[in-house]
């Protein structure tokens, strides 16, 4: 009598987990909303104090490297000073020949500006400050300040919204890496743990380590020109008739406060 | 119970929030470290097995884990209430560890 009382209150406990794992599953986003609500704060402080001490001592860690980075940084921003003048020169000239022949500049997009709080656990996904109260709906590309993608709106809640990484499995968008002579189109692949993928690039294309791999307007998931990153490593096989690519992303969620969300494009 | 329970849920809570918010800067190997996880482990661990606590400990750590993550809610909660299962029924029966049986 006493077991078959233990068996019946264990096997009650169980249909009442059941059922309350069903029901959080049913109005799981309601429950995310409320719980994100009252932690963002928290996590705002979290994030901001884990940036500054991980700062700290990578500042400690890298002395040692930090000079020769240091002094490859400014001859890359030599080089870039003088790409940067010559694109001064090709932009008042483009202006010019717009006005010339009666056609308004190119908008930029809509924007809206947003704050990191947090990651989630299972990785390529983070959390940002602001949600459907802000009008962020799904699909929405994020980006940096300096117009680097970081991913899509994957889930909206009230005050906040989950952003999927560029560097997750389900991630896939087309990309150009611009040449002089052609530009060569490919596929971006996440491939999880922060690691991005090229794919689908012809063999014969002449891909070298360093281009840079920005979004093309095919896919029409992202607005064109978005930077992805640089290449890392070639893949390439004899037998396969397309190469791939490791992409090193110029997004890294602990260099990143303020993120932007693009509302039309 | 009730009281432990209360601070399990607020320890287990703010765990949570540090691991997502304030590890994310600390990875290795691009992967955070999942303090929940090993607090639950230890728990199981050092807890004598006729407690539960450690069971309870799984459950809320494991709800908290599966709120700040996308997947399903539950999918935490059974891998860490397993876990805490495995050690304390198969895990302790057949291993002993002096310095934890000791405690």
């Amino acid at each position: 009598m006493k077991l078959s009382y233990k068996k019946n209150k264990v096997l009650i406990m169980v249909v009442v987990v059941i059922l309350l794992v069903f029901l959080l599953n049913v109005f799981q986003k309601e429950v995310r909303s409320l719980f994100y609500s009252f932690s963002a704060p928290i996590q705002k402080v979290l994030f901001r104090a884990g940036e500054s001490t991980s700062d700290f001592f990578q500042g400690i860690v890298r002395l040692k490297t930090l000079k020769q980075e240091l002094d490859e940084l400014k001859i890359e921003n030599q080089e870039l000073l003088s790409q940067v003048v010559a694109l001064e020169n090709l932009k008042k000239e483009n202006k010019s020949l717009r006005q010339a022949l009666g056609l308004g500049l190119q908008e930029d997009f809509k924007l809206s500006s947003a704050q990191v709080v947090g990651r989630d656990i299972s990785q390529d996904f983070i959390l940002i400050d602001k949600g459907a109260q802000d009008n962020i709906s799904k699909d929405m590309p994020v980006i940096t300040e300096q117009r680097v993608l970081v991913g899509k709106i994957s889930q909206v809640y009230e005050n906040s919204s989950k952003a999927m990484l560029i560097s997750h499995k389900e991630s896939s968008f087309d990309v150009k890496i611009q040449k002089e002579e052609k530009d060569i189109t490919g596929i971006v692949k996440g491939q999880g743990n922060s690691k991005v993928l090229l794919d689908f690039v012809p063999r014969e294309e002449n891909l070298s380590q360093g281009d840079i791999v920005v979004t093309s307007v095919f896919g029409g998931i992202f607005p064109k020109g978005l930077l992805v990153g640089r290449i890392k490593q070639i893949k390439k096989s004899d037998v396969e008739p397309f190469q791939q690519a490791e992409i090193e992303p110029f997004f890294h969620i602990s260099q990143t406060n303020n993120l932007f969300i693009i509302l039309e494009f | 119970m009730f009281k432990k329970i209360l601070i399990s849920i607020i320890v287990f809570y703010f765990l949570v929030l540090i691991q997502t918010s304030f590890l994310v800067h600390f990875t290795i190997f691009d992967a955070v470290p999942n303090i929940v996880l090993i607090l639950v482990i230890i728990w199981n661990l050092l807890e004598k097995r006729k407690n539960y606590l450690g069971l309870i400990n799984a459950l809320i750590g494991g709800f908290f884990l599966d709120i700040f993550s996308v997947g399903f809610i539950g999918f935490y909660v059974l891998i860490l209430v397993g876990l805490a299962i495995f050690i304390k029924l198969i895990f302790k029966r057949y291993v002993q560890i002096p310095f934890i049986d000791k405690i």
